[in-house]
């Protein structure tokens, strides 16, 4: 079983928090610089708006040639071009100044207006797009039209606009930089973490979750997570010890039950009816100590931790043993038993007697499940340098759903024939491979039965 | 007669293998207690001694370690409650000839006794030949002949018989077969020995001989002159 992988990209919470602050930050910027935007625009407009205003004043008073030296004198101070002036006669011909015709659209009202379009010509030196504007009546009956460009209004809005993206990517760079090296750190913890759990999904309850000195959230959720550990192991304990002292307590029991058993049967008379009836009940009281004995045999298995009896061996050796031993058994049944491999193996670590009870209590079972005719097959493979064994057999096979279940203790086949044995046989296999950190797989075989593979590249031990 | 001492603090059990092995022709004392046991052991003259890995007082694996640095090499079939392997390897290293964990029956128990106490008695001659009616083994050839007949056996069937012979006229239990052929102690279910004894069967016993190996029911099997 693996556990699932931190999300190295945006799914993890630093990054995610890393994009909520940069783009609060945005939005807030955002918000700040449009109020000042709308602030400031509104200021420079009135501004622009009372210049006019103090001119439109300061020109009424003028009349005759002193207005039009008044007016040039004037445009002498205006270094930067925003203002400029036209001087109508009457009738509106044209008699002075830059603008060259009345501006169309100005009501002849004296008061400012702010005008799309100020004037048709290409001259540079006049107001291009938008201007407010004013056509006013001088003293000597002519029109004088007065108009300001708003382009240091548009310059604002390109300042602030700058600024605003100076604020973002100031922003959003150092973010980004920032979230690639966050990260990293808690990602490693998470990884650290994931390594111990892993022992302890595995079965290793005696592994704790890392906890540093930090006391951040990351401890605080491992120091949880290990307190319910300690629970967890201190209830199966219990549990454990609760079974080992009944199996302890059942042992003398039963070695007198069947030791008195016995007595009578051998006292009673040879072919005698009671003779008969105890050689039942006597095969009964052994069928109950094979069970027993096989219930102690699997909790002795998972209670070792040691694996100091591991050596190396060779896999031929043992599979050819195994052929042999269950040949005549395969016949007897009338079954094709072949064993397949290569002349070599790589090596296993492990303990020889352990393999030899697993793999025997695989072929036991597919010899006994394969009816008259069929084929067993057991198959040693090198997969890129790792043995693997497989049992494969041309019997009823084990449905998908079942095939979590078969290894639990007293698991028998959903409407199970009585020859489905004492229902110990697999769950011994699940703990010796569970103690070689060996993992083992049921399938469905080629030949259209069950396919057990035994795949012995270890993994996880833990030196306790 | 031979005298077996039974160390054994559970008087139930202790009386069960005492009356078992008693009905084997045997003379058995019974000590509960392990300090009184290992005085027994060292003084009296036992041919085998019976003990309990778990007793009072004196633990049976300090006994057995015990009496050997004393140089006592009676025969020892320890009795425990304790069946991991582990346990099994501890006590026949701490010098435990052999080892039957509890729960046991007791046929089983008297023929670990009996296979003992033979081996105890053979130990000094080494024969080259095993005879048992007109079947012959050959230890050295290793071979095998019934009646003049020389009989092909494959090299288990040879090991099967080897220690069916040398324990003739002794009833030897499935486990006990499959402990000393192929060395391993699980149980293999019972119908496995009995697929490998018939085959052995066949070879030595063919139609119209007179069967050797008889079945015992409930124990086991054994080898005997026909009686």
């Amino acid at each position: 079983m693996s556990l699932p992988n931190p999300s190295d990209g945006w799914r993890s919470s630093s990054s995610r928090l890393l994009a909520l602050y940069s783009s609060l930050f945005v939005a807030w910027s955002g918000i700040l610089m449009g109020v000042m935007y709308f602030e400031v625009s509104g200021y420079l407009d009135n501004l622009a708006k009372h210049s006019l205003m103090q001119r439109q004043h300061l020109f009424s008073h003028f009349r005759g040639d002193q207005l039009e030296d008044a007016l040039a004198a004037s445009m002498t101070f205006d270094i930067r071009g925003i203002d400029a002036y036209g001087l109508f006669a009457a009738d509106h011909t044209y008699l002075g100044g830059a603008l060259q015709q009345m501006p169309a659209g100005l009501p002849l009202d004296g008061k400012i207006h702010e005008l799309r379009d100020c004037s048709e010509s290409d001259d540079p030196t006049l107001p291009a797009d938008s201007c407010d504007a004013v056509a006013t009546p001088t003293r000597d009956g002519r029109w004088l039209v007065l108009v300001r460009d708003n382009g240091s209004l548009f310059a604002v809005t390109r300042i602030i606009l700058r600024a605003l993206l100076w604020g973002v990517s100031l922003t959003i760079v150092p973010g980004v930089i920032g979230w690639h090296l966050l990260r990293r750190r808690p990602l490693r913890r998470i990884r650290a973490i994931q390594a111990s759990a892993q022992s302890i999904v595995a079965g290793d309850l005696t592994h704790r979750l890392p906890v540093s000195n930090r006391r951040d959230e990351l401890d605080m959720l491992a120091a949880i997570v290990n307190a319910m550990l300690d629970r967890i192991e201190r209830l199966m304990n219990e549990v454990k010890g609760v079974c080992d002292n009944i199996a302890h307590d059942l042992r003398t029991p039963l070695t007198r039950l069947r030791a008195q058993l016995y007595r009578m049967q051998q006292q009673a008379g040879e072919g005698s009816p009671e003779a008969a009836q105890l050689d039942l009940v006597l095969a009964e009281a052994d069928t109950l100590m094979a069970r027993f004995r096989g219930l102690l045999r699997i909790s002795e298995l998972e209670d070792r931790q040691r694996r100091s009896g591991f050596v190396e061996l060779d896999p031929v050796r043992l599979l050819q043993e195994l052929h042999e031993f269950y040949l005549p058994l395969a016949e007897e049944d009338e079954l094709h038993f072949k064993l397949n491999m290569p002349e070599t193996l790589p090596q296993l670590n492990g303990d020889r007697a352990l393999l030899f009870e697993a793999l025997a209590n695989l072929l036991s079972n597919s010899i006994k499940f394969t009816p008259p005719g069929g084929t067993v097959i057991l198959r040693g493979v090198n997969d890129a340098g790792h043995t693997r064994i497989e049992v494969h057999d041309s019997g009823p096979g084990i449905p998908e759903s079942e095939r979590e279940a078969v290894f639990q203790r007293f698991y028998r086949a959903e409407g199970g024939q009585p020859q489905s044995g004492f229902g110990l046989g697999l769950s011994i296999v699940a703990a010796i491979v569970s103690l070689h950190g060996f993992s083992l797989e049921v399938g469905h075989s080629d030949l259209g039965g069950a396919k057990l593979v035994l795949d012995c590249r270890q993994r996880l031990i833990s030196q306790s | 007669m031979t005298r077996i001492l039974t160390i054994e603090d559970d008087a139930v059990t202790a009386r069960e293998i005492v009356a078992e092995l008693s009905s084997h022709g045997l003379d058995v004392d019974w000590v509960d207690n392990g300090r009184e046991g290992l005085d027994r052991a060292v003084s009296g003259n036992y041919d085998l001694i019976t003990l309990d890995r778990m007793l009072p007082e004196l633990d049976g694996l300090a006994i057995v370690t015990t009496l050997r640095t004393m140089g006592v090499s009676t025969p020892i079939l320890m009795i425990s409650a304790l069946s991991d392997v582990d346990e099994r390897v501890r006590g026949l290293r701490a010098g435990g000839d052999d080892y039957l964990t509890k729960p046991f029956a007791t046929d089983e128990m008297a023929a670990r006794v009996e296979v003992l106490l033979r081996r105890q008695n053979n130990g000094g001659a080494q024969p080259t030949t095993l005879r048992v009616a007109d079947l012959e083994l050959d230890l050295i050839s290793h071979e095998a002949s019934r009646a003049e007949q020389v009989l092909t056996l494959l090299p288990t069937e040879y090991k099967l018989l080897e220690f069916l012979m040398r324990n003739s006229g002794q009833i030897l239990s499935r486990m006990m077969i499959f402990e000393e052929v192929w060395g391993y102690h699980f149980d293999p279910g019972t119908n496995l020995i009995d697929v490998h004894i018939g085959r052995l069967r066949k070879k030595i016993d063919p139609p119209g001989n007179v069967p050797l190996i008889r079945t015992v029911r409930g124990s086991g099997y054994v080898i005997a002159e026909p009686v």
